[in-house]
């Protein structure tokens, strides 16, 4: 079957979610930097007292705080978020994801069940890692670090 | 007496392609994979420094371009790139003490680059496979043209998927 068929019948939750690693609005974004390094991830997830998705403090933003100073990491991850619309519901189509992800340029995306939970987290890199494991003959079968030509003449 | 020679039987023209067959592809995004240049992939533009570039003007100059990595050269050869995840762990918990500091201090170094020639298949298998963000494409002299990036894979996906939908 081809891939276009698969996007658009299988589901978000097919895809390989990472974890959520949920924070708190008052947490600062020091915390939220030093949480991101622990676990590994480029965002932490800005959730409320039901753990539903409020909005997404990423490594993006950083750049931008960082330039005004350290001072500018005490401040709460709220007032950093990426906007609401980041949400993607996991029985929703990956064709629904990508078109999100490309029409608004996100890179991330929250995935919440059916009453709004945050259940996990892809983004453009779990795409392509669908990408290589549909197309694993074609894709992951490449070679990796070989060059155009020899360094030496052979036998050289 | 002499021997009779042997004769040599008489040449048959074999065709040396008559059990080729052509790959076959179950659609258009599968043949642009395997067969295309990377190139069909948008790979520009790209933003270079020098190794010598203080980190805060690095990062000045991503946030003024708004692109997430910056490919780093030395006499006009790649040697590294930085990116957001470098910022994330490499300057963030110390940037006031290293903000001066040369950008080659914090970059990755020797970064894994595909061939302009290469296949899209090839750069993708890195970047979901090898763990790349961001993969610089590089021409015969070893010299940048190009880089590929999350954003512009999902765009090229996006665009053949809709191709094949129409």
């Amino acid at each position: 079957m081809g891939l276009h068929q698969n996007v658009m019948r299988e589901s978000v939750s097919q895809l390989e979610l990472r974890e959520v690693v949920p924070v708190t609005p008052q947490m600062t974004c020091r915390e939220a930097v030093d949480l991101m390094r622990r676990k590994r991830h480029g965002y932490v997830v800005v959730v409320d007292p039901q753990d539903r998705p409020i909005g997404m403090f990423t490594e993006r933003v950083l750049v931008r705080l960082l330039l005004r100073g350290a001072a500018a990491l005490e401040e709460p991850v709220s007032k950093h978020i990426s906007p609401r619309a980041f949400i993607v519901r996991a029985s929703e189509p990956i064709a629904k994801a990508i078109q999100m992800m490309r029409t608004h340029d996100w890179r991330f995306l929250c995935v919440v069940d059916d009453r709004g939970k945050a259940i996990g987290v892809t983004g453009q890199r779990g795409i392509m890692e669908y990408l290589a494991e549909h197309f694993p003959r074609q894709v992951k079968a490449q070679m990796i670090g070989s060059k155009l030509y020899m360094d030496q003449r052979e036998g050289a | 007496m002499r021997r009779k020679r042997r004769s040599t039987p008489p040449a048959v023209f074999e065709d040396p392609l008559k059990d080729y067959s052509p790959p076959k592809y179950e659609d258009e995004l599968e043949r642009s994979l395997c067969e295309d240049r990377v190139d069909v992939i948008k790979t520009r533009p790209f933003t270079t420094i020098d190794a010598d570039t203080p980190i805060e003007q690095a990062l000045r100059t991503m946030a003024e371009l708004d692109v997430a990595c910056l490919l780093i050269t030395e006499r006009d050869h790649l040697v590294g790139i930085f990116s957001e995840r470098d910022v994330l762990f490499r300057v963030a918990h110390q940037y006031e003490q290293i903000k001066g500091q040369p950008v080659r201090e914090v970059m990755t170094g020797r970064p894994a680059a595909v061939y302009e020639t290469d296949t899209p298949a090839k750069a993708i298998n890195l970047m979901a496979t090898g763990g790349f963000r961001h993969v610089p494409i590089l021409n015969i002299e070893e010299r940048v043209v190009g880089i590929i990036g999350p954003r512009r894979v999902t765009a090229y996906l996006q665009n053949l998927l809709t191709e094949t939908a129409g």
